[in-house]
């Protein structure tokens, strides 16, 4: 800069100072109240919003999807798209270095490169252009990076195509053009701003636009299924018992009981200790069996579970599973109120569903060794499509047959494998489940194996033999039950019912002889179409039956051994 | 009487009156709104200065307690969450005044004769301000803090020659480790204030002497 400007430069300081003010008091009030401002705006930011909890640094877990803080969102945008160049894009320092490193080196040397004296804004078009364009790219690239880059198929979809475009090619196009049209400047200044000036603009318009289009028909990512984190220890425990069924269970029993390991891949008919035991429990710390959980115990049979090891848990994850024995097994520790998410019970009337009831319940005990990669014979239980369709003897369960391979393992019976003629053992292999599990399995399947509890409350309780079908009944004890319940209506010895007004039939149902469909073809059906009946009640066919038979086995009224008397009684009466 | 007395005591030693006149009582042109930027980016540096020094008293920079002396500050200091919750928003706060601030001096075309130095060391003072962010960002040692981090430095990794000796500096190692982390806490409260106080001293002195600059009139 010439002298002669240095002095303009200053004289006209000096006339604007003359006009101005003091800095005390007449401008540092603006100051001050504006630090009060965000003072008083940052102390609202931290009381309503706050910090967003976030779990703690796990470096084994490498699916966490990093995000930097937002003012480096543009930078991280920029990357993925320019990254999406074709052959320029894979020299990635040209993006991550020189770039950046450009703009840097621009920014100081910005007094060095900008020889214009002019400092009035009609005057530096070219300059605030360029900037304009380049802070409405910073903002596009930010709103818009939250959007993935790629759509999934190889190319350049319409999606990348229009990032490419907000991101790279208009602000690029842009600045050529205002740059290109300071030459028009030595001709006609006024038409080389005004092109400048509207350059800026249309670009500035058109990305903002695409920027809004992209984010519009950007496919609605659904809250990425957040890693289950557990705030409270109740949760903790929640998420602790899932994890435990699903990692655990298989050798350790649903409840850390052990036994005899079956179907384990080499691991098959080890003796597995108990681990829920007190001498466990107090003989070693949180530490130590998050120790062992993460490293395995390879000498024993136990794999690595921790991600770090090669396993599948996250520290996290790890915490969560030692926190559910701790606090399950360990009398010393007191379970917090309301912390285990147990698998419902099934109300009178309701027909239990795969969303409310069996889902729950598969997971407590079957999906630790029916999921995907385990020794099963290919049947998985992790969804409901799967456990109803997969397994080398699909199906498993049929909606209303009692003689599913399913319900009969469950029972304690053994299946024979249709193609390889292997037999199938009971399930789970080590422990029956506890009878109102199996009576809710059978249920399930036998109303028709519902999905939703929406599904299930429009079905029909199905009616179902009690236990008593396995009992060995005696005749003799049988008839004085009879005597003491039934034959009031069924009179005696079963050979003529009473008058019952209002049903089709018009008398209550002789058993001496019995109607043909109830006894059947084989003894087998005999036996359980009775206890069906005795156990559940029935009310017969009409428009006001004044008699209905009460449930004498799911009421109470009878035990099961009695019921089995009973049957053997009506059985002995139609030989 | 009494005051007077002390007043004339204190200033024949301290020069009291000359500061005043140097740093308050000078002329001015026409305010504008927009200049108080650089006067709220000063308050936020010295408000996440304070807040930060509370939050040293109970941080510990190791992976093993990172994490858990956060969510101690946060549910067991009183007034910890506050205290946390000011630096945490103040930081990103501070990122965008201090740029705003810079864009408002691009646009009235202050870093001109004679404020050249004055923008030079402004956008010194902006990028140590985004070093503050980013060291800062991995402190609380959570799943974003590592993951974030670990990308940011393999991309400063990926400069030709430089690269990999960059991401040994920054990391301490090949990996993030709790050599990161100590570095990086370093670079957080020692090395970047230090030199982003040196910067503000020059940069406040050099609008001292040049002046607050004047919106630029039409025959500029």
């Amino acid at each position: 800069m010439k002298e002669e400007q240095k002095k303009k430069v200053h004289e006209k300081y000096k006339i604007a100072l003359q006009k101005g003010e003091r800095f005390w008091p007449d401008s540092i009030y603006k100051d001050l109240l504006v630090s009060l401002g965000i003072f008083i705006l940052l102390i609202l930011l931290a009381t309503f919003i706050g910090v967003p909890g976030e779990p703690k640094a796990d470096p084994s877990d490498s699916t966490f999807v990093p995000k930097p803080e937002w003012y480096f969102l543009f930078l991280f945008k920029f990357l993925a798209v320019y990254g999406q160049i074709p052959l320029l894009g894979k020299i990635e320092w040209i993006a991550t270095a020189v770039i950046p490193g450009l703009v840097i080196l621009f920014l100081f040397a910005l007094p060095l490169i900008d020889r214009n004296p002019f400092r009035h804004y009609s005057r530096r078009t070219m300059g605030l252009s360029i900037m304009g364009v380049f802070v409405v790219s910073m903002i596009v690239l930010t709103t818009i990076s939250g959007v993935p880059a790629i759509s999934g198929n190889s190319g350049m979809s319409t999606m990348t195509l229009l990032q490419f475009m907000t991101g790279l090619v208009i602000p690029i196009l842009a600045y050529i053009i205002i740059v290109g049209s300071s030459f028009l400047a030595k001709r006609s200044r006024p038409l080389a701003s005004r092109l400048q000036k509207w350059t800026a603009v249309a670009a500035s318009v058109l990305m903002a636009i695409v920027a809004v289009v992209v984010v519009a028909i950007a496919p609605k990512t659904t809250p990425a299924a957040e890693v289950q984190q557990a705030n409270t220890l109740s949760e903790q425990i929640a998420l602790g018992q899932d994890l435990y069924s699903i990692n655990c269970a298989e050798c350790h029993g649903s409840d850390g009981e052990g036994g005899i390991i079956q179907g384990v891949a080499g691991l098959d008919g080890f003796n597995m200790k108990t681990i829920h035991s007190q001498d466990e429990m107090y003989t070693r710390s949180d530490q130590t069996l998050k120790d062992i959980i993460s490293y395995g115990q390879p000498d024993l049979g136990m794999n690595p579970f921790g991600k770090a090891y090669g396993g599948g848990l996250s520290t996290t994850e790890i915490d969560s599973l030692v926190a559910f024995m701790r606090y399950s097994w360990d009398d010393r520790a007191e379970m917090p109120a309301g912390a285990i998410s147990s698998i419902p019970t099934l109300n009178p009337g309701e027909v239990p569903s795969w969303d409310v009831h069996i889902q729950p319940l598969v997971k407590r005990y079957c999906a630790s060794c029916h999921q995907a990669g385990k020794q099963n014979n290919n049947y998985i239980m992790t969804s409901y499509n799967e456990m109803i369709n997969t397994g080398d003897n699909a199906p498993l369960v049929t909606a209303g047959d009692p003689e599913s391979l399913l319900l009969k393992l469950i029972n304690g019976q053994e299946g024979l494998d249709p193609i390889t003629g292997k037999v199938i053992r009971q399930m789970p292999p080590t422990k029956l489940l506890d009878p109102q599990y199996v009576d809710m399995l059978t249920r399930w399947v036998m109303a028709g194996m519902p999905q939703t509890a929406e599904q299930a409350s429009t079905l029909e309780v199905v009616p179902m033999p009690g236990t008593a079908v396995d009992l060995t009944g005696d005749p003799t004890a049988g008839l004085t039950v009879f005597e003491a319940q039934c034959a009031k209506c069924h009179g005696e010895n079963g050979i003529q019912g009473i008058e019952n007004p209002g049903s089709d039939d018009g008398t209550v149902p002789s058993l001496n002889p019995i109607d043909p469909e109830i006894k059947g073809a084989d003894l087998k059906s005999f036996i359980t179409n009775l206890d069906i009946y005795i156990q559940n009640g029935s009310t017969p066919g009409g428009d006001s039956p004044k008699l209905t038979m009460p449930s004498f086995g799911t009421q109470g009224i009878l035990t099961q051994q009695q019921i089995a008397d009973v049957i053997a009684y009506v059985m002995s009466l139609n030989k | 009487m009494m005051w007077k007395k002390l007043f004339a005591w204190l200033d024949e030693r301290l020069g009291l009156n000359d500061l005043y006149k140097a740093t308050l009582d000078r002329p001015e042109p026409k305010g504008n709104w927009w200049n108080t930027l650089g006067s709220a980016s000063l308050f936020l540096f010295l408000l996440q200065g304070a807040t930060g020094i509370f939050l040293s008293v109970y941080y510990t920079p190791s992976p093993d307690h990172a994490y858990d002396s956060i969510q101690y500050i946060m549910n067991g200091v009183a007034f910890g969450w506050l205290i946390r919750g000011i630096h945490h928003w103040g930081a990103s706060l501070m990122v965008l005044v201090v740029f705003i601030h810079m864009l408002r001096v691009f646009v009235t075309a202050s870093y001109k004769y004679p404020r050249e130095l004055t923008w030079l060391i402004g956008v010194g003072l902006l990028l140590c301000t985004l070093g503050m962010g980013f060291t800062g960002y991995l402190l609380p040692w959570d799943q974003k803090a590592y993951w974030a981090t670990t990308v940011a430095t393999s991309i400063a990794g990926s400069v030709p020659w430089v690269g990999p000796f960059i991401l040994r500096v920054l990391r301490g190692g090949t990996d993030l480790s709790a050599l990161t982390l100590s570095r990086f806490f370093a670079a957080h409260i020692w090395m970047l204030p230090a030199v982003l106080t040196g910067l503000i001293g020059v940069h406040l002195y050099l609008i001292i002497k040049h002046g607050e600059s004047e919106f630029p009139g039409r025959d500029d």
